[in-house]
C-alpha cells in the first residue's frame, strides 16, 4: 500500500514500504532491513540507499532472497496459517481476554500488583509477564531475523529493582518524560491520554498530529533526531533532556541504530517493533507496549478489545457479499511494479475487507519486484486500483506513465490513495495513527469495496483521486 | 569472425582496413543479430506470448487476446526501442570518452554529466514539502516527459560547465579530473537531498537509479528518439577527427585539426548521448565502457571508421540482451538492468579480454 504523487518514479514508494515503516518520517530507514522485514515489502529496493544505490550484487542477492524465499517457504506458510488461525480461532472462542491463559504473545501470572494480567493475542513481537511487584516486557522480535531479545523491567517508582534480572533494563514507572523515535507512536500514547508526556522526538517534519506539530514548533517538545537513516542523535540534547524512556526502532545493524549509542551514555532506551507485525490487529496491539510504561496497560487493553471488536464486526459486514471485488495496489516503477505479497499487512487488510486481492495467492510477507506487463495482463479489468504510489489525482498518474489509462479501474475512476490527511510538509496521517486504527483502514476500505455496506460512513485515511 | 590477422600496427588509422570484405561479412553478422535479438526481445517476457501472435500484433491484426495487442505494442516494442537507441548511445559516447582521454577506463559518464542528470531526478523526487509538490503539478502538465526533463536540465548544466571549462583548459586530464569534481560536487548535493528526505521518496529515487528502459513510453521515445539521433549523427561526423585524436592531441594539431573545436563538438555529442539515456532510463552503467573495448578485440582496429558502426551495434545487440535477460522470460519477475549487465557483462568482456590478449592494447594505439 504506497502513497504517492508524482513522477513515475516517485511513485517508487510502496505504499506497504511506508505503512511498516513506523518512522516513515526518518529517511533511510528502510534501507538495510533484513528481506523478511516488512521493509521487504517495499520490495527490497531500498536495501542500499544509504550507502551506495548501485550496488547490483546486493539487489540481486536480495531479489533472489525473495525468490528462494518464496520457492522455500510456501509450507512454513502454510503451517504459520494454520497455526495463526487456529489462535485467532481460539481467541474468538474466548472473547473474554482478561483470563489468565498463556497464547502466543504474553504470559500473565495472577494478582500481580493487583492488577488484571493482560494477554497479548495478536502481536508476535513482545510478551508481558507480571512478577511479584513488577513487570518484565521483553521484545522477542526487536528487528527483523533478530536473534536476540530485549527485556525490559518495570518496577515501581522508588522500589529496589530484582536482583534477578540486573542485566536488563530497569524503569521506573509510570514514566513521567517519553521521547518518541517514530510518529506512530503518538495514537497510542493520545488514546491513553499520556501525549503531555511528549518530551522530544526524533525529527518534526512529518509529524501529522496537530498538536504534536506545534509543540514541536514552539519548541515545546525538542527535536532531537536519531531517526534510523536520519540526522543522527543529538546526545548531548537527550542527556539534558534526562527522559524517563527513550522508544525507537531498532534494524539490527548496529551502525545505522540509535539504541547502541544511547544505551552506551546510559539513556533508557527501548525497542519496539511494531512495525514487524505482519497483522493489523498485531501491529496496534503494540498499544499495550506502550501503556505499560505508564502502567496503563490496563486501560490499553480495553481500548484494544474494542477495537478488535470494531474490526471484526467490520469484516464481518464484508466477508458474506455474493460478488467479491477485484484489487491490485502500488505503481509501476521505472518496469519494475512492487505488489505485496499475498501474507503481508496491505494483503491482510484487503482479505479482510472482502475483495479479491489478485495476488493474494503469493506467498510471502514481503513484496514481489514484477514486471509492469505482468501486472497488466493479470490487474487490466481490475474494478479497483488502490494505494498508487504519490499520486493525488489521477492527472499525476498519467504524468508518471501514460499507460495507466489503460487499466479498466483509472477508466471508471476506481483508484484511491490514503492520502486525505497529510500536511503541507507530507506528513501522512495513514502511516501515523493508521498503525493503531487498522479498524478505520479496514472500514475505509469496505465503504471503498462496498459502499452500500456503509451508507453513512465517510472515507477517513482514503480518497478517491479526480 | 575477424578477419585481420595481422597485429595492429601503431600508425594512422587504417584506411584499406575497412574495405575489408571479411569486415563487411562480420557487419552483415552483427545487423542479423541485431535483428533477431530484438525480434527475440518482442517475444520475450513474464507474458508468454506466441512468436506468431507477435507478428500478427506488428503487422496491425489483432491478436488473440487484447491485452497481448497492449503489452507488444506499448510495453516490448518501446522498450526494445529504447534499448537499442540506449545501446547505441552510450557505446558511442564511451567511445568517444575513451579516445579523447586516450583513457581505457573513460565512460560516457566520466564528466559527471549522469551525476548532474541524478541531481535533477533527486531534486524533483526527493523535493520536500509544498515546494515539491508545486514542482511535481507544474511538471505534471508535460505529461510523463517531467523526469526527464528535470535530469535534462540536470544533465544540460554539467555539460553547459565542461563545455566552458574545456574551451579554457588545455589539457584533457586537467578536463578529466574537473568533470569528476563536478560528479562529485553533483553527488554531494543529491546525498544533502536523500539524507533529508522520507524513505519512501529515497526508495523511488533508488529505483531509478537502477535504471531501466521499460519505463519510457511512446510520448518519451517521440522525444528521446531524435536527441539521440542527433547525437549519434554529429558522433559520426566527428569520424576523423577521433582517429586524429587517436594518435594525440598534438599529432592531432600537427595534421591541421582544429583541437578545441573538434573537442568541444566530440564533448558535446557525448554529453548529448549520455546525458539524454541517462534522463529517460537512469544511469545505465557498464554497456559504455565494455562495449568499446569489445569492438577493438572483435575488429582488431582502433579506425573509428569501423568502430563507430560497430560500437552502435554492438552497443544495441547489449543493451536488448541485457534486458531480455533482466526480464526473465517466464517468470513474472524483473530485475534491474544494471545488475544484469554488470553481472553478466563482465565475465564476458574479461573472457574476450583474456582470449585475445593482444586486442586489448590495441586503443591506445
Amino acid at each position: 500500500m504506497p502513497g504517492c504523487q508524482g513522477v513515475k518514479v516517485e511513485a517508487g514508494v510502496s505504499p506497504a514500504l511506508c505503512r511498516n515503516c513506523k518512522s516513515q518520517d526518518k529517511p533511510g530507514n528502510l534501507p538495510r532491513f533484513a528481506p523478511q522485514s516488512t521493509f521487504s515489502e517495499l520490495g527490497g529496493g531500498l536495501d542500499d540507499t544509504i550507502t551506495h544505490i548501485t550496488q547490483p550484487i546486493t539487489e540481486l542477492g536480495y531479489f533472489f532472497s525473495e525468490v528462494i524465499m518464496k520457492k522455500t517457504i510456501p509450507i512454513l506458510c502454510v503451517l504459520l496459517l494454520l497455526v495463526v488461525s487456529a489462535c485467532q480461532a481460539a481467541s474468538t472462542a474466548s472473547p473474554q481476554p482478561t483470563t489468565t491463559t498463556e497464547t502466543s504473545g504474553g504470559i500473565a501470572t495472577p494478582e500481580a500488583n493487583s492488577q488484571l494480567p493482560i494477554t497479548i493475542r495478536y502481536a508476535k513481537g513482545f510478551t508481558l509477564e507480571y512478577k511479584d511487584n513488577y513487570k518484565i516486557l521483553t521484545v522477542t522480535q526487536p528487528w527483523a531475523g533478530a536473534e536476540q531479545a530485549f527485556t525490559y523491567v518495570l518496577v515501581p517508582r522508588g522500589s529496589e529493582p530484582p536482583a534477578e534480572v540486573s542485566s536488563a533494563l530497569i524503569v521506573e514507572v509510570p514514566v513521567h518524560s517519553f521521547v518518541a523515535m517514530s510518529t506512530t507512536y503518538f495514537p497510542f500514547l493520545e488514546n491513553i491520554g499520556k501525549l503531555d508526556a511528549l518530551v522530544a522526538v526524533d525529527d518534526a517534519t512529518y509529524i501529522y498530529n496537530p498538536s504534536v506539530r506545534e509543540k514541536a514548533a514552539s519548541g515545546e517538545i525538542a527535536v532531537v533526531g536519531g531517526g534510523m537513516g536520519g540526522p543522527s542523535a543529538n546526545i548531548e540534547r537527550l542527556l539534558e533532556l534526562d527522559p524517563d524512556v527513550i522508544m525507537t526502532s531498532a534494524s539490527g545493524i548496529p551502525e545505522l541504530d540509535v539504541y547502541p549509542k544511547l544505551q552506551e551514555v546510559g539513556l533508557p532506551v527501548v525497542i519496539n517493533g511494531d512495525y514487524l507485525e505482519q497483522t493489523p490487529l498485531g501491529r496496534a496491539e503494540w498499544g499495550i507496549f506502550i501503556a505499560a510504561f505508564f502502567d496503563l496497560e490496563q486501560q490499553a487493553s480495553q481500548q484494544f478489545d474494542a477495537l478488535v471488536q470494531r474490526y471484526e464486526e467490520v469484516s464481518a459486514l464484508a466477508a458474506n457479499v455474493q460478488e467479491r471485488v477485484t484489487v491490485f495496489t502500488n505503481t509501476d516503477y521505472q518496469g519494475t511494479w512492487y505488489m505485496p505479497a499475498g501474507e503481508s499487512y496491505a494483503a491482510i487488510l484487503l482479505k479482510d475487507a472482502g475483495a479479491e486481492y489478485l495476488w493474494a495467492d503469493q506467498p510471502g510477507t514481503g513484496a514481489l519486484p514484477l514486471s509492469f506487463e505482468t501486472v497488466f495482463e493479470r490487474a487490466k479489468d481490475a474494478d479497483f486500483w488502490l494505494n498508487p504510489g504519490f499520486a493525488a489525482s489521477l492527472q499525476d498518474l498519467l504524468a508518471m506513465d501514460a499507460r495507466y489509462a489503460e487499466f479498466k479501474a483509472f477508466q471508471t475512476g476506481q483508484v484511491f490513495n490514503y492520502n486525505a490527511r497529510v500536511t503541507e510538509a507530507g506528513g501522512m496521517d495513514y502511516f501515523e495513527s493508521g498503525v493503531a486504527n487498522p479498524d478505520m483502514i479496514l472500514k475505509d476500505l469496505v465503504k471503498i469495496f462496498y459502499p452500500e455496506l456503509l451508507p453513512d460512513y465517510d472515507l477517513y485515511y482514503y480518497q478517491q483521486l479526480k | 569472425m575477424h578477419a585481420t590477422p595481422t597485429p595492429e600496427v601503431p600508425q594512422s588509422p587504417a584506411p584499406p582496413a575497412s574495405r575489408n570484405p571479411g569486415r563487411i561479412g562480420l557487419f552483415i553478422v552483427l545487423l542479423l543479430i541485431l535483428a533477431l535479438v530484438f525480434v527475440a526481445s518482442l517475444s520475450l517476457g513474464s507474458v508468454s506470448i506466441p512468436l506468431r501472435e507477435v507478428v500478427r500484433i506488428l503487422t496491425g491484426e489483432p491478436a488473440l487476446k487484447e491485452s497481448w495487442g497492449t503489452i507488444v505494442l506499448d510495453f516490448r516494442l518501446t522498450k526494445s526501442i529504447t534499448a537499442v537507441l540506449v545501446g547505441g548511445a552510450l557505446s558511442l559516447a564511451g567511445l568517444q570518452m575513451q579516445t579523447m582521454f586516450r583513457n581505457p577506463l573513460a565512460d560516457p559518464f566520466i564528466l559527471g554529466v549522469n551525476s548532474g542528470a541524478s541531481l535533477g531526478v533527486a531534486l524533483v523526487v526527493l523535493s520536500l514539502g509544498t515546494a515539491g509538490t508545486a514542482l511535481l503539478a507544474g511538471l505534471g502538465t508535460l505529461g510523463d516527459l517531467s523526469l526527464a526533463l528535470a535530469a535534462s536540465v540536470g544533465a544540460g548544466l554539467v555539460l553547459a560547465l565542461i563545455l566552458l571549462v574545456g574551451q579554457r583548459v588545455k589539457n584533457p586530464t586537467t578536463l578529466l579530473i574537473m568533470g569528476l569534481m563536478f560528479g562529485y560536487a553533483a553527488s554531494a548535493l543529491t546525498s544533502l537531498l536523500i539524507y533529508f528526505s522520507r524513505p519512501e521518496r529515497i526508495q523511488a529515487y533508488t529505483i531509478w537509479s537502477y535504471g531501466s528502459f521499460s519505463g519510457v513510453t511512446w510520448n518519451q521515445l517521440r522525444v528521446m528518439a531524435p536527441v539521440i539521433l542527433v547525437g549519434l549523427g554529429v558522433a559520426i561526423l566527428l569520424t576523423k577527427p577521433l582517429n586524429a585524436l587517436l594518435l594525440g592531441e598534438d599529432y592531432a594539431r600537427s595534421m591541421g585539426l582544429n583541437v578545441k573545436q573538434a573537442r568541444f563538438f566530440i564533448l558535446l555529442s557525448a554529453s548529448l548521448l549520455a546525458g539524454t539515456v541517462t534522463a529517460f532510463c537512469g544511469p545505465i552503467g557498464f554497456i559504455g565502457v565494455a562495449v568499446p573495448h569489445l569492438c577493438r578485440n572483435l575488429l582488431r582496429s582502433a579506425d573509428h571508421k569501423v568502430l563507430i558502426p560497430a560500437v552502435i551495434l554492438v552497443g544495441a545487440i547489449a543493451a536488448l540482451v541485457a534486458d531480455a535477460i533482466a526480464q526473465l522470460p517466464g517468470s513474472q519477475y524483473v530485475l534491474p538492468i544494471n545488475v544484469v549487465t554488470s553481472l553478466f557483462g563482465a565475465p564476458f568482456v574479461i573472457w574476450v579480454l583474456i582470449r585475445q590478449r593482444r586486442g586489448a592494447t590495441s586503443f591506445t594505439v
